[in-house]
């Protein structure tokens, strides 16, 4: 099946002389029922490109437009108005949270055990090097956490989906370039479901009564990277000259503008 | 060798830059560059920046005038740019390139690359290399 897609692909590059990962990716994932693990467990091992939001969560989320703006506390409302994207913590290569995601791919990974797999791991190439972790060995939240920017994940499956319940998160991150904020209060439940064995979707319920008059669900598709596609290096720092020049008056240590 | 700025064609512009080429940048473009502000431009390259977040190559432009001003030209990242097929080898330092992109919003000499053409018309380090 594979084989038979990759032929229909335009001739070879001369520059490496293999089909790049790009045209690949344009001609939509791999298809295929969903791949298990010997015990029956769903194999979400893979790299994957998307499943969240970039640029704006109410609508790359499926909700209506102003479906999301209409759920912001007066707090929240102002605090997003004050945003405009130069100010983002992304530009300055700090974490994107949760459930925010880069055109760069991950990596799910189980750590096999003598029993089941006692932790997750999400390996992101962008827009830092970075991971979650999820425990999947049963435990509970503990009970004062400091806040962080990918917070504190648990894990289980449900059927098929794989659940994880994340608190304590820190107020930095923007769910979008928007700038949509959150509050430490922040909850997030993420279903992660692989539907076949190129697409992922996942279906996140968002709880902070610091930000929005009631929870949310919003939901995304992830897609598999073609075969051979790898996690590359990505070291944002190396040479991030984000607003530097380009911006008058910009000062990439706050990443605030002088007006 | 003369620089030259063009104003216009902005939808055409920004539809090529967001949708045809798969352009994959760690931020917003439009924040540092104006979509508003083609800027195209001729000169030798004098420096290739192989990193991350954006690789980079910076462009000697001689001025009517007789000087020379040193453009620093904003290209994708180094692990999209291979994903779409380019290697580092893809230019090389004293290649003459003409370059067209979004000039930064401060008026300084830094451009985001819409394309970058060699001498024989081979467009480089944009689009994918089997387009």
């Amino acid at each position: 099946m594979l084989l038979v897609t990759m032929a229909a692909l335009p001739a070879q590059s001369p520059e490496r002389g293999q089909v790049s990962i790009s045209t690949q990716r344009r001609t939509g994932p791999p298809a295929g029922p969903v791949p298990r693990l010997p015990d029956g467990t769903v194999d979400l091992s893979g790299v994957w490109v998307g499943g969240g939001p970039i640029n704006d969560i109410e609508r790359e989320g499926g909700l209506k437009p102003g479906e999301l703006d209409a759920l912001l506390l007066p707090s929240a409302k102002a605090l997003m108005a004050s945003r405009d994207v130069t100010m983002e913590p992304h530009n300055r290569c700090l974490p994107m949270g949760v459930p925010r995601t880069t055109p760069f791919p991950f990596r799910i990974v189980q750590t096999p055990t003598h029993k089941a797999a006692t932790h997750l791991f999400i390996l992101q190439e962008g827009n830092i090097h970075s991971y979650r972790q999820v425990f999947m060995d049963g435990r509970k939240h503990p009970p004062d956490l400091d806040p962080t920017w990918y917070g504190h994940s648990i894990g289980w499956w449900e059927k098929d989906t794989l659940v994880i319940d994340t608190v304590g998160y820190n107020d930095k991150f923007w769910f979008d370039r928007r700038g949509t904020p959150h509050t430490e209060q922040l909850h997030t439940i993420e279903r992660w479901t692989r539907l076949d064995l190129g697409r992922m979707e996942n279906k996140v319920t968002i709880d902070d009564a610091g930000a929005f008059t009631k929870p949310f669900t919003v939901t995304f598709m992830a897609t598999l990277s073609p075969p051979g596609d790898e996690l590359m290096e990505y070291i944002c720092q190396e040479n991030n000259q984000y607003g530097v020049h380009t911006i008058p008056g910009f000062n990439p240590q706050t990443g605030e503008t002088k007006k | 060798m003369a620089m030259r700025m063009t104003i216009g064609c902005l939808l055409v512009a920004v539809g090529a830059l967001f949708g045809m080429v798969p352009v994959v940048a760690h931020h917003s473009v439009t924040g540092e560059f104006d979509p508003n502000k083609i800027v195209t431009f001729k000169g030798q390259v004098t420096k290739i920046e192989w990193t991350n977040p954006h690789a980079r190559i910076y462009v000697d432009v001689a001025q009517p005038n007789g000087s020379i001003v040193n453009w620093n030209v904003e290209l994708a990242a180094v692990s999209a740019l291979v994903r779409n097929g380019w290697t580092r080898s893809a230019l090389k330092v004293g290649d003459t390139v003409s370059v067209e992109g979004l000039h930064a919003r401060s008026g300084a000499p830094i451009a985001n690359a819409r394309s970058v053409v060699l001498p024989d018309g081979r467009k480089v380090l944009s689009g994918t290399v089997d387009q």
